[in-house]
This record gives C-alpha cells, sequence and structure tokens, in this order.
C-alpha cells in the first residue's frame, strides 16, 4: 500500500507519503512563521513533485489518496481537494476524506482524563471544533464539527465544567483567552496544524475498511455558507 | 491550411517530437460561473468541448456569487474533465499538454481549475499551461473558421470585461480600448435586473428585444465619437431615468432601444478600429458576442464596410474550455510550459 496525504487546511501545505506503518516521506511548507498571503495553489503541486523525486516514487505507484477536508481555510481546502479528487480520478484510485480537525486531536489521543478540543481558525474571529474523548485504541468524537467565537467556546467549556486541552491554529490564535480560563491547557504549536502522520495513519486504516470515496463524490467541509446565502435566507418573505 | 506557429520548439518541452498539427491538449476553464473541460489538437480541431453551467445556482441572487462559483467548480470538476475526455474518445495518455486558464476571473474560482490542471500534469508527467482568460476568447474564432489567421481586430465583450484588440500575430496584442466602467454584459444584467428579468440579463433582453421597437427610445450612445474606450454605466442610468418618467412604457421597446444602442457604440468602435489599424478582418467574442443584434448588426455593417467578418458560434463565444485549450497550443508552442508554481492571477491583462 502506498498513500498520498495532503492537508491544506491552515495557512501550511503538508504532504506525505506512506502507508499503514507509517510515514514514508513528508514535506511541510508555510504556516504560522510565513507573512503574507497563503500560497497553496502556488506550492502544493511543486511539493508533491519534490518529494516524489527525494522519495524515488511515482503517482503510478499509489493505492489512494488521504485528504484532509476542513473544516479550515476555504481557498487551501479548494486546492486539496481538487488536487487530490482531480489526481485520484486519473490514477483510477479512490480518495480518503478526513476531517482536519479528527487530524489535530489524534496526536493528543493519550491524553487521558481530559476533553480534546481542537480548534481551527475560521476568521471574522471564529474557531472550527469539535469535542474527542480518549479511549482505547484512539479517540472518540462527542460533538458535531462546530462554528463559534471565542467566547461562545469558553461558554461552552464553563458550561460542561470538564478540563480541556485546546489545540490548532485556532487554539494559538486566541492564545491569551484560553489560557486565562482555569479548565484550558493551550497545546503548543507543534499541535497547530492537521498532523501529517495521523492523516497517514487514520487514511491507511480507513482504506483497509475500504471506507473510502469516488473521486467526484469528495468536496470539502465547510461548516459556513456563503454571505450571499445567508443574507438572501434573513430577507423578509 | 493548417497554420504553424512561429518559433515551435515543441520537442524541447514534450517527450519526443510532436507536430504541431498534432499537438493534443486538455483544457480547463473556471474563471467564472462556467465549469469547462475541452480537448483541442492542432490549436483548430475542437475534439470535444463540455460546459457545466452553474446559471441555476446563481440565479437566486441575481448574479454571480464568488463563493457559490468556487465551491461548484470543486464539485462539477472532476465529471466535466472525465466527459471532455470521453466525448473526444482518447484517453489522458493520449494529452500533450494540459492547460488552464489563470486569470483574470475569481481568485477562488481560478484556482480550482489551476490546481486540476496541475494535478493532472502530476499524473501525466505533460507540461502545464496557464492561459489568459480574454486571449482565450480571442482565439475561439479560430476554431470557428479554420482559414482565420491574424492579423485581425477582436472585440472581446463579456459580463466582465469589454475590449478592443488589434491581434497582430500569434502572442502580439496591442490594446485599443476597454471601457472606463462597467462591461457591456454588467450593463445587460443591470437592466435586466431593474426592468424584472431576472438573470443572466443577457439572454433575457435579446429575447425580449426582438419583440420591441429597437426605435423607440433615443438612448445615449456614450463615447460614440470618443475614441475606442467604451462607457455604460452612465446608458444604464439613462435606462432607469426614461422608465421611472415614463411608467407605462412597453418593456421590449426599452430592451430593443438599450440593445440597440450597446450594439451601435461596440460595432462603430470596432469598424472605425479596423479601419484605424488598416486591418481588413473584424471577430468578435465573449459572452455579449452571443447577443442575436449584435451578431447580426457586425456582419451586415463589416460586410458593408468591406471587411470580413468572422462571428464564432454561440458555444464558442460564452465562456468554454475549447478556447482556452486551442490558446494553450500556440503559448505552449511559443513560449513554453507554465512552471508548477506559478499561481492564479485574477488581475492578468492582456
Ligand atoms: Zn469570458
Amino acid at each position: 500500500m502506498l498513500l498520498l496525504a495532503i492537508d491544506t487546511s491552515t495557512r501550511r501545505v503538508g504532504v506525505a507519503f506512506g502507508s499503514q506503518v507509517g510515514v514514508l516521506a513528508s514535506l511541510e511548507l508555510g504556516g504560522a512563521a510565513v507573512d503574507g498571503p497563503p500560497r497553496h495553489a502556488e506550492q502544493l503541486a511543486p511539493a508533491i513533485e519534490h518529494l516524489l523525486q527525494i522519495a524515488d516514487l511515482s503517482l503510478r505507484q499509489l493505492t489512494a489518496i488521504a485528504v484532509a477536508i476542513g473544516p479550515g481555510m476555504f481557498t487551501g481546502l479548494r486546492v486539496g481537494v481538487t488536487t487530490a479528487k482531480v489526481m485520484a480520478q486519473a490514477l483510477r484510485i479512490p480518495v480518503i476524506p478526513i476531517p482536519s480537525l479528527d487530524l489535530v486531536a489524534y496526536p493528543l489521543r493519550h491524553t487521558t482524563g481530559r476533553v480534546l478540543l481542537p480548534a481551527l481558525d475560521a476568521r471574522r474571529n471564529e474557531l472550527y471544533y469539535a469535542r474527542y474523548r480518549a479511549v482505547p485504541g484512539g479517540l472518540q468524537r462527542a460533538s458535531e464539527y462546530e462554528l463559534a467565537t471565542p467566547s461562545d467556546l469558553l461558554g461552552e467549556i464553563e458550561a460542561a465544567g470538564e478540563s480541556v486541552v485546546v489545540a490548532g491554529d485556532g487554539a494559538l490564535r486566541f492564545r491569551e483567552v484560553f489560557e486565562a480560563h482555569e479548565l484550558c491547557e493551550v497545546a503548543g504549536p507543534s499541535f497547530a496544524a492537521p498532523s501529517l502522520p495521523a492523516l497517514v495513519e487514520l487514511g491507511a486504516s480507513r482504506f483497509e475498511r475500504e471506507d473510502f470515496a469516488a473521486p467526484g463524490d469528495v468536496v470539502p467541509m465547510y461548516l459556513r455558507r456563503s454571505d450571499a446565502e445567508i443574507a438572501h435566507d434573513r430577507r423578509p418573505a | 491550411m493548417v497554420s504553424r506557429p512561429p518559433g515551435g520548439a515543441l520537442e524541447d518541452v514534450l517527450e519526443g517530437v510532436v507536430a504541431f498539427e498534432n499537438l493534443t491538449v486538455l483544457g480547463i476553464e473556471t474563471s467564472c460561473d462556467e465549469t469547462a473541460a475541452a480537448v483541442v489538437r492542432g490549436g483548430r480541431d475542437m475534439v470535444s468541448s463540455v460546459v457545466a453551467t452553474q446559471v441555476e445556482r446563481h440565479a437566486p441572487y441575481g448574479g454571480v456569487v464568488p463563493e457559490i462559483a468556487s465551491r461548484a467548480h470543486v464539485e462539477l470538476v472532476t465529471e466535466v474533465i472525465a466527459r471532455s475526455l470521453v466525448e473526444a474518445g482518447v484517453e489522458l495518455s493520449a494529452i500533450d499538454a494540459i492547460a488552464a486558464c489563470h486569470g483574470p476571473g475569481l481568485a477562488g474560482a481560478l484556482l480550482v481549475g489551476v490546481s486540476a490542471a496541475k494535478a493532472l500534469a502530476l499524473v501525466t508527467g505533460r507540461p502545464y499551461v496557464g492561459v489568459n482568460h480574454h486571449e482565450g476568447h480571442m482565439y475561439a474564432a479560430l476554431l470557428d473558421d479554420p482559414t482565420l489567421e491574424p492579423p485581425f481586430v477582436t472585440l472581446v465583450a463579456s459580463g466582465g470585461h469589454t475590449l478592443l484588440v488589434a491581434m497582430r500575430g500569434h502572442g502580439r496584442y496591442e490594446t485599443l480600448g476597454q471601457t472606463v466602467d462597467d462591461a457591456a454584459g454588467e450593463a445587460f444584467d443591470k437592466v435586466a435586473r431593474f426592468l424584472g428579468l431576472g438573470y443572466p440579463g443577457g439572454p433575457a433582453i435579446d429575447a425580449l428585444a426582438a419583440r420591441g421597437d429597437a426605435e423607440a427610445v433615443a438612448f445615449p450612445r456614450p463615447m460614440l465619437d470618443d475614441g475606442y474606450d467604451f462607457s455604460f454605466s452612465g446608458l444604464k442610468t439613462a435606462v432607469v431615468t426614461y422608465c421611472r418618467r415614463h411608467p407605462d412604457l412597453a418593456v421590449a421597446d426599452v430592451a430593443a432601444s438599450f440593445q440597440a444602442a450597446v450594439v451601435d457604440v461596440l460595432v462603430t468602435k470596432l469598424i472605425r478600429a479596423a479601419r484605424a489599424a488598416e486591418l481588413d478582418t473584424i471577430v468578435i467574442g465573449g459572452g455579449v458576442a452571443a447577443n442575436s443584434g449584435l451578431r447580426a448588426r457586425v456582419a451586415a455593417d463589416g460586410a458593408a464596410a468591406g471587411l470580413r467578418v468572422v462571428v464564432p458560434s454561440m458555444g464558442l463565444c460564452t465562456d468554454n474550455a475549447a478556447m482556452i485549450a486551442a490558446c494553450a497550443c500556440y503559448r505552449l508552442a511559443a513560449d513554453g510550459p507554465t512552471p508548477l508554481d506559478s499561481g492564479v492571477r485574477p488581475g492578468l491583462r492582456i
């Protein structure tokens, strides 16, 4: 088995090759450390090409493509999802779509006794998030994928009254807000973006369970409608 | 006659030598609200052309919503590409290069087509070619008329742009004029919305105008005698003012008179530009070139002026990917591939 894993749901471009036994090669570009607009459209294809070269692989060897489908940065998701589905269709292999929040939470799965709360930056002072609990053998998601302001999320955390670990570029963006609260711990920058090893590992196990999609059916998870649709629905009838 | 582009060095960019006549390009177009893919051979032979329109998704909002367009492109792009290959009866392995429109257009929409084309370039090991949307519109006529060769003067008029260009040769353009405010197609959309005709406005006004009197209202012909630039926002205001003052008007007469004013300006300047540039062929393209009033008038006036007139079929005037693939054949032959690290260029000009 050989998987290509693509994540473009934050400012970072992440590409990896791997299988059920782990990552064979990976490359990360951009992220919070880089100023200026994100460059997913410019960087993703060269990143894949470069990684193929140095790992001495060919796309023809691929079994499937695992892609982080969001929620996250819309432009990034469109580049990643389009690249994954078009490549997979051309290679006649399936796509394994994986929610980006699952991939932020996964590296924290050995943190027991606390709620894991990956939070990705949704801009406009909002966060994409979901709640997870560590269970034997992995993680269990304990909420829907949600969108809220940091203060609404804090209100929710308070109401639940449980200790949480908040992770992801959204958690870091509002670090002071979360750190000021006794129930919250904020995970560091190494947990800012969806984990590429997690994308390979989860992708491989889903592939083995034949839990995958036809390339044409894969779309990003946006969680937010367009402004025009929202305004349209708010019109008086 | 099949043309050969100047300085073609196809053996440098492709594995092995490919004669220009056989150069087979898959083109992708996602700059606005059409998701399209097409296969073109030798820059002239349209082997397939598939267009998935999103009109119904945007109609409730009275215009193109960029976010809705971008999402629809991601949804539709794989199916459109697959159909273009099936209809062409070719395998992806028979494609020599993959092209996408990289600008101008909506940034979020453009990056879907560009990402798709680069993905196919990686899978096939074939070159990627980024194509200017306006340039694509100019090449549409070459698909329709196999004997057409530059130089000619071309009018590209759509919802986004109104451009008058002297195409001196392949890749050699001289912009003679453009709109200083609204594009011609934008004026159609705005007037249609005001008249309650819905979206898209061009076809609605065209259909209604056929039943109206084009001489009923003498709307202004903005900047008619003034250079080669265009201005349509004043005309739109004149229509609105006239309708407010004459509430009992016949809407068909207003539509016909408005259309006649736009067509008059476009055709007059196109013909004058051809004379000034000393070129004997005029060509139209872009969504507004699908307007029946413009098509009839440019054919009649062009012929009366002793010019050769090329009016591409309707499907080649509105946004399509065949024009992108056709243009890419010439661009690849003359300039080589576009690097994979190039992005989208929403504000690209000719
Ligand atoms: Zn166009």
